[in-house]
């Protein structure tokens, strides 16, 4: 994994894996039910890092671990269906412009995929129900952050007579994050993560960002590494989820 | 279940919708004026899964897959092999994921019978196996072969069992879970 700030001779005592976890924690409000999918590393130590820090009442659902009430999707269906998730943490191989993002399949011809990925039905459900998605990428480059990607799995937006319960609401990478504009449909750069500028940003994202002020990402403060390399890297270890990322990708003291 | 379509908040302006012929957006019959998509209704004419434990009535408990359930309730036959056949489910047995005999046309007794993926409660998939299996579902000449090994070329479920089983799940001794 490429270290943050790599390349430009500027010493940055934190990984991408855990500058992103602290950053989806940062999304996790308090009082709300917050969930990530299968396959979901990252999330699921923002999410725990959140319940440790500001979110204490929060209800996690981290699905494929001890952190699941569920004992079928159907029930994680109808929660979502309800509108009862405060906030859905979810990737996509494509993210494009106006929200929408790809875990089908890659290529022009949609009847002859290039690659082909899980994505199935529950994602295009979820964006609908969450009242907040967050989608993240590990990978910000012009091929992961597109114009328009090549399959929507799951749509930005939707016409106004439709029942929709929750929007997108950010994307995150490991360079900066997007806010997702829901009266013009689009997504707007918000912060740029230090030590990357604007520049780094217009020439590794496939649409326009605009010419805004960059403002900074807060950099992780001492008590959110402290906490996700002690506490939450520990807790994942001992339940066993994600246990062998944790203990590889979030430095040991 | 057996009802027409089940409506879902969700999907519209996806590429999936737009290639789906059995989900439609309609209108809220209570209100016209708010959409949403529904999904036509699956009627299978057979169901055929497996279970825990059945009964000689033809009872079935399936643990927590509520999703058997619905099936069985939604098709026309059902088809249940089992991992113990029980003279009569208990109260206690009869709870959880409960399909009622009414609903079975036929129990079969097939130890093992969710092989090689698992059954909840008694023994997780055998990820050896399933890694061989999506290796040979890479191309059809190594998928057929995988067929004629594992399905055609097997007499019936014991050989299956006896063949394909891994020796230490049939030791009872053993912690079957995984």
């Amino acid at each position: 994994m490429e270290a943050a700030g790599e390349g430009d001779g500027q010493l940055m005592d934190y990984n991408e894996a855990e500058l992103m976890a602290i950053l989806l924690s940062r999304e996790v409000r308090d009082n709300e039910i917050s969930a990530c999918g299968a396959l979901s590393h990252i999330p699921a130590a923002g999410l725990l890092l959140a319940k440790e820090l500001h979110a204490r009442n929060a209800e996690l659902i981290i699905l494929n671990s001890v952190f699941n009430p569920f004992k079928t999707s159907r029930q994680f269906h109808f929660l979502a269906q309800r509108g009862e998730l405060g906030l859905f943490f979810v990737s996509g191989v494509q993210i494009d412009r106006h929200g929408n993002y790809n875990l089908h399949q890659l290529g022009p011809d949609i009847d002859k995929p290039q690659a082909r990925f899980p994505g199935g039905y529950g994602g295009g459900m979820i964006y609908y129900c969450a009242r907040r998605t967050v989608v993240f990428r590990t990978e910000h480059t012009r091929r992961s952050l597109v114009e328009k990607v090549d399959y929507i799995s799951a749509a930005g937006s939707s016409p106004p007579d439709m029942i929709r319960l929750g929007n997108p609401s950010k994307v995150v990478t490991p360079k900066a994050n997007f806010r997702f504009d829901t009266d013009a449909n689009v997504l707007r750069l918000d912060t740029i993560h230090a030590p990357w500028t604007l520049d780094d940003i217009k020439a590794n994202t496939g649409f326009d960002v605009g010419n805004g002020l960059a403002v900074v990402t807060p950099v992780p403060t001492p008590d959110e590494l402290h906490t996700l390399r002690q506490v939450i890297r520990r807790k994942m270890i001992d339940t066993g989820t994600y246990a062998a990322w944790a203990e590889r990708t979030l430095a040991a003291a | 279940m057996g009802v027409p379509y089940v409506p879902i908040f969700g999907l519209v302006g996806t590429d999936l919708l737009k290639r789906r012929d059995d989900m439609v957006i309609a209108a809220d019959p209570f209100d016209s004026t708010k959409k949403s998509v529904v999904a036509k209704a699956l009627r299978p004419d057979v169901a055929i899964f497996h279970a825990q434990v059945a009964d000689r009535q033809g009872n079935v408990s399936c643990g927590y897959e509520v999703e058997a359930v619905m099936l069985a309730e939604a098709s026309k036959h059902v088809i249940v092999t089992a991992e113990r056949i029980v003279d009569r489910l208990t109260e206690k047995e009869s709870t959880g994921a409960f399909i009622p005999s009414i609903h079975v046309d036929s129990v079969a007794h097939a130890p093992f019978g969710a092989h090689p993926a698992g059954c909840q409660g008694l023994y997780g998939p055998d990820k050896i196996h399933m890694r061989e299996y999506v290796i040979a579902s890479r191309d059809d000449a190594a998928f057929a072969a995988y067929l004629q090994t594992h399905v055609f070329g097997v007499r019936d479920h014991a050989d299956y069992v006896e063949r394909f089983v891994p020796l230490e799940w049939k030791q009872p001794a053993k912690a079957m879970g995984s």
